[in-house]
């Protein structure tokens, strides 16, 4: 299909990296607006991390599958990964009124990731996490459209 | 990523290019550390060549608020595009990093 994209991800140093500039580039190329582009990436940033620390953590065949297709709509991005059973949507929120000296450091990603996007949905599959995110594109934006017809 | 500094008075203005995220976030932690290690205590971070900041980034700018907030500097913030400044309400970091709109209305009284 002329708008997928799809990308396999190793247990090898480098290899967020790899996939997110994939990504930026997929995103541009099909004329995805700035914001949603910017969001995704957030998104595959913190999730990409969490899958190679814990998912892949000590595993040679650990494995990773970015997929993303762009509707007139929206941008829909499936993450399948071969590590142990985690539904980042079953995790709680951090404090984020805490001041400056009392907040802890990190643990803001899936908080993140579940507020920049419009729908996610996770299974277990087998042995893989499945993560469904959507990103609604704003009305008129019609990237595949453009040009296309 | 790039980070480039310059001086307006007594104030540094540290301006953060790229994409703030796990990848570039070491690299931006050195720079940010050697402009602390280097005194400067008021500084105003220009955003408005970044294009997203995400948790890893957001550690940085944390490290940067609490090392000024020890020396009894300032920091403040300017320039954000609407996906940084989505991530910093979704954060609570809008409440603790002040977010001006521009460097003018950033640097006035700082």
């Amino acid at each position: 299909m002329a708008t997928g994209f799809q990308m396999v991800m190793g247990p090898r140093p480098g290899e967020v990296a790899r996939v997110l500039a994939a990504f930026a580039a997929f995103a541009e190329s099909r004329a995805v607006p700035a914001e949603a582009r910017r969001a995704l990436l957030v998104v595959l940033d913190e999730l990409l991390t969490n899958i190679a620390s814990y998912g892949m953590a000590g595993r040679a065949d650990g494995s990773a599958t970015v997929e993303a297709v762009v509707s007139p709509d929206a941008l829909q991005v499936t993450l399948t990964d071969n590590g142990p059973q985690f539904d980042p949507l079953a995790r709680m929120a951090p404090d984020t009124t805490l001041s400056v000296e009392d907040r802890p450091i990190g643990g803001l990603g899936i908080y993140l990731m579940q507020h920049l996007v419009d729908e996610a949905h996770y299974m277990r599959m087998g042995d893989q996490n499945v993560l469904v995110i959507t990103k609604r594109l704003p009305a008129g934006a019609s990237p595949e459209l453009e040009g296309g017809l | 990523m790039e980070v480039t500094t310059r001086t307006q008075g007594d104030v540094t203005i540290v301006a953060i290019a790229g994409s703030l995220d796990s990848i570039t976030s070491p690299q931006a932690q050195q720079a940010i550390d050697a402009v602390v290690a280097h005194g400067a205590r008021k500084v105003a971070v220009d955003f408005s060549t970044l294009e997203y900041v995400s948790s890893a980034g957001l550690r940085v700018l944390l490290s940067l608020a609490k090392q000024l907030k020890a020396k009894g500097g300032a920091l403040r913030t300017f320039g954000l595009n609407q996906t940084v400044r989505e991530v910093f309400e979704i954060s609570g970091f809008a409440t603790i990093l002040s977010v001006y709109p521009g460097e003018g209305e950033a640097l006035s009284g700082l």
